[in-house]
């Protein structure tokens, strides 16, 4: 039993994550305050968000700052389609979410086709602000369509959430269990990304740009392969966030959205994988502790983020790890 | 078997390569020398695929190369080392070799395995081995000692079972001592795999020692050719490198 925890491999984090899921089933009716599990499914789609932009940051060494893009992109999608009258004329009903999802991931990975063919090639402080202007694009998209969009007012009025394999999204342990669960399967496939050959490709790329060409390699294709991947699960987490907020909000395609996964990754570390869900956990605690008791919430957050950065000089994650290694 | 026709490359004016012909034989050690400028690693960058030539050709066993991607041309079968040591800096040893012979395999774009579980540790062991990293073998690169990371460079070259191996200064920044060990190392290399291998050096005594023919270049030109004894009473060669007027 212990030995099978100790091997690295994709049964064993199936296994964990399986059981983190059991337990957080467990936790919602052993805790029943809906503040907890609502900071718990938030935690989680928040999390989703920052291990993509992880992917690109803490693996492939490029600071990507346009990621809310897709994070808008998914949940805009998902609720523009639930409110459209394909639902009706094709008579979805109950495949309507899953589907809806799916177009949600579909289109982000499209957008971070297109957006990456043109990024991937610049280096650096010209990636950053490249994937920023597109970004701030996208945004200035979501205000001018009006009639589609809702432009600054956000996705009003709604929309239906048709039940599917007896799940409910309308019901808050419905929602919290499905969301968790689809955050958790993911982390647990990203996982395996990251451990795989191609997620070595990416550290390599990271630490060395100019020698995987002559080991025969590849760099451009597999940074936009990851990015692509990024995108779209950054726009599964929008999808997830709009589904839980029956809406969707330009400031969600608005640059201070793609500085919170970076807070995050920051907050709980990028050289762990699990760091920058540790750091989705710190925000949320700290945004709801922080806006209950007091209005300069931007300030707490600045000094919190001063004391990991001076003070650990690395997230959390990755500073008890290497106090750990270091014993 | 490597054959270079009227290679020629300038940047903005400057001829850093001017029409280099030359052909290696099959299982030779070959050394290319010259003074600072001299074009010795644009050649190599030419060779490699890493700049394009404005004229001339490049062929590997009769096959024209000249137009192909780096990448394409090192899996061809030409694999370089650096001057500057070129490696991946948070990745151990092993990883970095393991990562080198999946790049060959082209098995980098697998998702749904384990890089850990891969079967490949015979060969990266045996690279290892040869190499005479395995102290180091699990240690963070960036942490080897100067000597020890030109050694793994040159390990991600061979990993890649290379018919040419192209090295630029092995010797770089060593001391004596070192300088001696390297050299050995990869004249025992050379004995156990004999692949043909094109060095550049700025040290004479190890040039002489081990090339069995050497090239010297000047201002991008080749100025001679030869075995190491012609090389060394060449006229042209005295006057312009070596020290001139001692004889």
């Amino acid at each position: 039993m212990i030995t099978f925890f100790k091997n690295d491999n994709f049964y064993r984090d199936a296994s964990i994550a399986f059981i983190t899921w059991v337990t957080l089933v467990c936790v919602y009716f052993l805790i029943p305050d809906p503040g907890i599990h609502d900071i718990i499914q938030k935690v989680f789609i928040l999390g989703l968000f920052a291990l993509s932009l992880n992917i690109l940051i803490g693996y492939l060494g490029l600071i990507a700052f346009g990621h809310a893009a897709f994070f808008a992109a998914g949940a805009y999608t998902l609720g523009l389609f639930l409110q459209s009258d394909l639902i009706i004329n094709y008579n979805l009903g109950s495949y309507s979410i899953p589907i809806a999802i799916l177009l949600s991931i579909l289109i982000s990975a499209l957008l971070a086709t297109i957006i990456g063919s043109i990024c991937i090639r610049l280096k650096d402080i010209y990636f950053s602000f490249l994937t920023l202007a597109f970004q701030m694009f996208i945004y200035s998209i979501i205000l001018a369509l009006v009639d589609i969009t809702g432009g600054d007012q956000g996705l009003m009025g709604g929309f239906p959430k048709p039940p599917f394999l007896g799940i409910d999204l309308g019901q808050p342990f419905d929602f919290y269990a499905f969301t968790i669960f689809i955050s958790i399967f993911v982390i647990v496939m990203l996982r395996q990304l990251i451990e795989s050959p191609f997620g070595y490709g990416l550290r390599m790329i990271r630490d060395n740009t100019e020698r995987p060409a002559a080991l025969g390699f590849n760099n451009q294709s597999h940074k936009f392969i990851a990015f692509i991947i990024a995108g779209a699960i950054a726009g599964l987490a929008g999808s997830l966030q709009a589904l839980l907020d029956v809406g969707a909000y330009p400031e969600w395609a608005f640059w201070a959205k793609s500085a919170e996964p970076l807070f995050m990754i920051l907050l709980g570390g990028m050289n762990t994988f699990l760091g920058p869900l540790v750091g989705a956990l710190i925000f949320e605690i700290l945004n709801d502790f922080v806006t209950a008791n007091t209005r300069y919430y931007g300030l707490v957050l600045g000094l919190v983020i001063l004391i990991f950065v001076l003070g650990f000089k690395r997230g959390l994650l990755d500073w008890l790890i290497m106090k750990i290694e270091r014993k | 078997m490597l054959k270079l026709k009227k290679l020629s490359k300038s940047f903005g004016g400057v001829l850093a390569t001017d029409n280099v012909s030359l052909e290696l034989k099959k299982q030779t050690i070959n050394a290319v020398i010259g003074p600072n400028g001299a074009g010795k690693t644009t050649l190599f960058n030419l060779i490699t695929g890493k700049l394009k030539s404005d004229s001339g050709a490049i062929y590997l066993n009769n096959n024209n190369i000249t137009n192909l991607s780096e990448p394409e041309i090192t899996h061809l079968g030409i694999a370089r080392a650096f001057q500057i040591t070129n490696i991946f800096p948070s990745l151990t040893v092993y990883e970095s070799i393991k990562l080198a012979l999946l790049s060959k395999r082209n098995s980098l774009n697998n998702m749904w395995t384990r890089f850990k579980d891969h079967q490949i540790n015979n060969s990266a062991n045996e690279i290892i081995e040869l190499t005479g990293m395995v102290k180091s073998k699990n240690i963070i690169s960036s942490e080897l000692s100067h000597g020890d990371q030109k050694l793994l460079d040159i390990a991600l070259a061979l990993s890649l079972s290379p018919e040419i191996l192209l090295l630029d200064e092995p010797t770089a920044g060593m001391g004596p001592e070192e300088r001696w060990q390297m050299i050995d190392r990869i004249k025992d290399l050379w004995k156990k795999t004999r692949m043909t291998i094109l060095f550049i050096e700025h040290d004479m005594d190890i040039v002489f020692k081990i090339a069995q023919k050497i090239y010297v270049l000047q201002q991008g030109a080749i100025l001679a050719e030869g075995n190491p004894q012609k090389i060394k009473n060449d006229k042209n060669v005295i006057k312009a490198y070596l020290g001139g007027g001692k004889k």
